[in-house]
């Protein structure tokens, strides 16, 4: 006869709050708009199209955690149930308007090619201190270059370098496999490095 | 250099640098990593920046959420019932 387990329950920061909101006292409700909205916001901003698409995805992401916050099972980290609801609420925006040309990355392109100089010196921007480097121009150039990510890619990336989930984590909120993450992920990061690569060497 | 930079062993092993850095990759993939990076000054320029690229992504400040949004979403849910 097969083991009839139960999957192990999450507990942190979020739990007792969302029990108390399930068990009746939805005013609280407000703390987790307190808690979330700006990450959400943020999150909207990298992966929309502009600053109303993300209002509209921090509100739809709400109004559905109100509508299916009963039906959460405490098997993952609240905190990753939002994103995976947030991400499917801005998939389905992204079909609706799309900017960014939904194209893949291969390694290739990020290979010099025949005859191209491959630098061997480590270049400034990498070598002198991350302080020195960072700037409000730079920091207009990262998100742009981020919108120029195809969406798949985009979606991996800043879950995973930007929001700070795990590959197991990104994994479980797009339902897809760690391999499938890892890819996106290395191609995406390939893709920014390429990015600075040309902004500094223009500069 | 480039001819070098070609060579089977650096392709291999470039498309483990993410893996790496996260240190997800298994131990004989990093060992190998290792030594190559002691003799391909290419693929350590490539590790380095790669490594910078992440770290300066990383540092993103936040944009605050504009208040008068903020106040509509509260207002939005006061009128929601379970």
């Amino acid at each position: 006869m097969k083991a009839n387990r139960k999957p192990k329950q999450i507990h942190d920061d979020d739990t007792d709050l969302i029990r108390s909101i399930v068990a009746g006292q939805t005013d609280l409700f407000y703390e987790i708009v307190s808690r979330y909205e700006q990450k959400l916001y943020n999150f909207g901003l990298r992966l929309c199209k502009d600053e109303s698409d993300s209002e509209d995805l921090v509100q739809e992401t709400f109004l559905n955690v109100f509508k299916y916050l009963k039906g959460f099972r405490y098997e993952t980290k609240f905190k990753n149930w939002l994103y995976r609801i947030a991400t499917s609420v801005c998939i389905k925006k992204r079909r609706k308007s799309k900017f960014a040309p939904e194209r893949e990355l291969s390694l290739e392109e990020f290979i010099p090619g025949e005859g191209e100089a491959v630098p061997t010196e480590i270049p400034l921007w990498a070598s002198m201190p991350l302080a020195q480097v960072l700037n409000e121009e730079l920091a207009g150039m990262i998100r742009g270059a981020m919108k120029e990510l195809p969406d798949k890619y985009r979606v991996v990336f800043v879950l995973r370098d930007i929001e700070g989930f795990s590959t197991g984590e990104t994994a479980q909120i797009l339902d897809i496999t760690t391999a499938n993450v890892k890819v996106r992920l290395h191609r995406a990061r390939l893709f920014m490095r390429q990015q600075l690569k040309t902004y500094f060497e223009h500069d | 250099m480039t001819d070098h930079h070609h060579h089977e062993n650096c392709l291999a092993l470039f498309d483990k640098l993410s893996e790496y850095l996260d240190r997800e990759a298994d131990e004989e993939t990093c060992r190998k990593i290792e030594e190559h990076l002691k003799i391909c000054r290419p693929c350590a320029v490539c590790l380095a920046t790669l490594k910078r690229t992440m770290a300066i992504c990383k540092e993103q400040q936040e944009k605050p959420v504009p208040v008068d949004f903020s106040r509509k979403i509260r207002s939005m849910l006061g009128t929601l019932r379970p």
